[in-house]
């Protein structure tokens, strides 16, 4: 059974359509990617399924229970994300970013673990400020993970990182993912999103173009036509 | 001090205040003063601090909040006959049920709007002191106001009494801030402080954060009013002005250095003092305190209590050298 069900989701700004009747089926236990040109829908989905902002039209199911709820209740129904910018409490020490994330956690012990697992034992008492933007990205997602989620929505979180932050950043996923944690991964990064979901979602101007797993969606002609041929035309640019 | 364990900073602080109780017994009446009037102003400081320094909520309706709890000592003691110590707690009470009145109506804005209302809330409490003559003896003042009772055992002048009084009320109040910061709702009050958006993704419940803030804040303000109008015995609607307590307040957490709790006391210390120190003229300690915000301001933003934290760190740094 699908933890997360996406079932006709519209987002309307004005006259702008961001999303136009997308439904999406999200498995439990799955690290499923979401891929998509500029202005696709992808954040605004996250956006909705975070309940960060209320759909035009459409809903979710998440566990079986039906939603969207506002931000504070869609994290305690287990639904947590990063963002894309990366957010932390820039102001305050790592040690107390994680103090504040483990408040709310089912499993305040688990800090001791992600610290080890995001590499931040020997930074807990800078200032994140001062942290180097992939320690700063590492610190982002352990905020999340510290609130033990069922479903974890990362946003770009490989934006900016070197190949080598990429793979550690891979390898760090898909350790959370065995732990039970189903993950919804935003990524540009095609490669690296290719490497680590099980399943992948592609979409454009608001709707869904193809599901399936990533070697379908890399074969797949439509795919190819609006967003792969495209990356690939500017990459060799 | 925020960041020590509670044990060592209430170890410390017990040692302080000892200090400061045995040293106002030495001193003569004038001082002892200037050393209650300091308390009283630490305690609404720190208190203060809470919500400005550890929650980021600048309140001006503080110097009214101050002023109702003042005005309900009066009443509770001199129309109705409560001894203090059963004021004093009541007092505490109302301005908290008032503090979380105005934060459920200020906290339906944000950043500058929020300030602004909350001055308006700061200004029409000022005025309801003015207009309402039956209750707080209007332009006048309230007169008469019995002072807390002291115990026949203890053989000390009045003066040092309310002095041992204010520092009592002050110690608590630090106590009482240490264990909130320290809390659960402490660590949301930061989150909230820090990045809006952030905490509420991570699941911070932040408008019981910020009303929990704000009722602390406002039950502490209010039994500080108490105790001032306790042991001035008059008070008139000129003490809880907006431009008066409400400025003076932001000076001294500013001064002092927000979101540490010790530094806001610093800062009470020093533009208490330094005001009856220069003997200038009432109306001059608020030139004072302008200046002396500027200068924090522009050349140390963080206040007393980070000069002496980056100077005690220096000092430690040239002592482990070889």
């Amino acid at each position: 059974m699908s933890l997360l069900q996406i079932r006709d989701i519209e987002a309307r700004f004005g006259g702008v359509v961001a999303l136009a009747g997308v439904s999406l089926d999200v498995p439990e236990g799955m690290i499923f990617g979401l891929i998509g040109p500029n202005g696709a829908g992808k954040t605004t989905l996250i956006n909705m399924v975070s309940g960060l902002i209320a759909p035009s039209a459409g809903h979710i199911v998440f566990n079986g229970a039906k939603g969207p709820w506002p931000i504070a209740k869609t994290v305690r129904r287990g639904i947590v994300r990063t963002f894309q910018q990366t957010r932390a409490f820039l102001g305050l020490t790592v040690r107390e970013n994680l103090r504040i994330a483990s408040v709310h956690s089912p499993d305040p012990a688990c800090v001791e673990e992600l610290i080890d697992a995001c590499n931040l034992g020997d930074v807990l008492d800078r200032t994140a400020r001062d942290l180097p933007y992939a320690t700063l990205r590492h610190l982002g997602i352990a905020l999340a993970l510290a609130l033990r989620p069922r479903l974890l929505l990362l946003d770009e979180p490989a934006v900016g990182l070197t190949t080598a932050e990429v793979e550690r950043l891979g390898a760090l996923v898909r350790r959370w993912n065995a732990t039970g944690i189903t993950v919804l991964l935003v990524e540009h990064n095609v490669r690296f999103l290719m490497e680590v979901s099980q399943r992948v979602a592609v979409l454009d101007r608001g709707r869904l173009l193809f599901e399936g797993t990533p070697e379908e969606c890399q074969a797949e002609q439509k795919v190819i036509d609006v967003y792969l041929g495209r990356r690939a035309a500017d990459a060799e640019d | 001090m925020a960041s020590m364990p509670l044990s060592r900073s209430a170890f410390i602080a017990i040692f302080v205040f000892a200090l400061a109780g045995g040293l106002t017994l030495t001193l003569n009446d004038y001082f002892v003063y200037v050393v209650t009037i300091g308390a009283i102003f630490a305690t609404l400081a720190v208190a203060f601090d809470v919500l400005l320094g550890f929650t980021g909520y600048l309140s001006l309706a503080h110097g009214a909040l101050y002023g109702l709890g003042a005005y309900a000592c009066a009443l509770l003691t001199a129309r109705y006959g409560l001894s203090f110590w059963a004021a004093l707690p009541l007092c505490g009470a109302l301005t908290g049920a008032a503090g979380a009145l105005i934060a459920l109506l200020a906290f339906r804005t944000r950043g500058l709007y929020f300030a602004v209302l909350t001055l308006g809330i700061g200004l029409i409490g000022h005025q309801l002191f003015l207009v309402l003559p039956g209750l707080t003896g209007g332009v006048g003042g309230y007169v008469g106001i019995p002072g807390p009772e002291q115990p026949a055992w203890l053989p000390l002048r009045s003066t040092t009494y309310y002095a041992l009084l204010a520092l009592g009320l002050l110690f608590i109040t630090l106590m009482a801030a240490l264990v909130f910061v320290r809390s659960r709702l402490g660590a949301e009050c930061l989150a909230v402080r820090e990045d809006l958006t952030l905490a509420q993704a991570l699941g911070i419940r932040v408008a019981s954060a910020r009303l929990a803030a704000f009722t602390f804040s406002a039950v502490f303000a209010g039994m500080a009013g108490a105790l001032f109008a306790a042991i001035s015995s008059f008070i008139a609607p000129e003490s809880f002005t907006v431009l008066g307590t409400g400025f003076q307040l932001v000076a001294l957490v500013v001064v002092g250095g927000m979101g540490t709790l010790w530094g806001p006391i610093l800062g009470a210390a020093l533009l208490t003092a330094l005001p009856e120190g220069l003997r200038v003229a009432a109306t001059l300690s608020l030139l004072a305190y302008g200046v002396l915000l500027l200068v924090f301001i522009i050349f140390a933003p963080q206040g007393i209590a980070s000069l002496i934290s980056r100077a005690a760190r220096r000092l430690g740094g040239r002592e482990r050298a070889p």
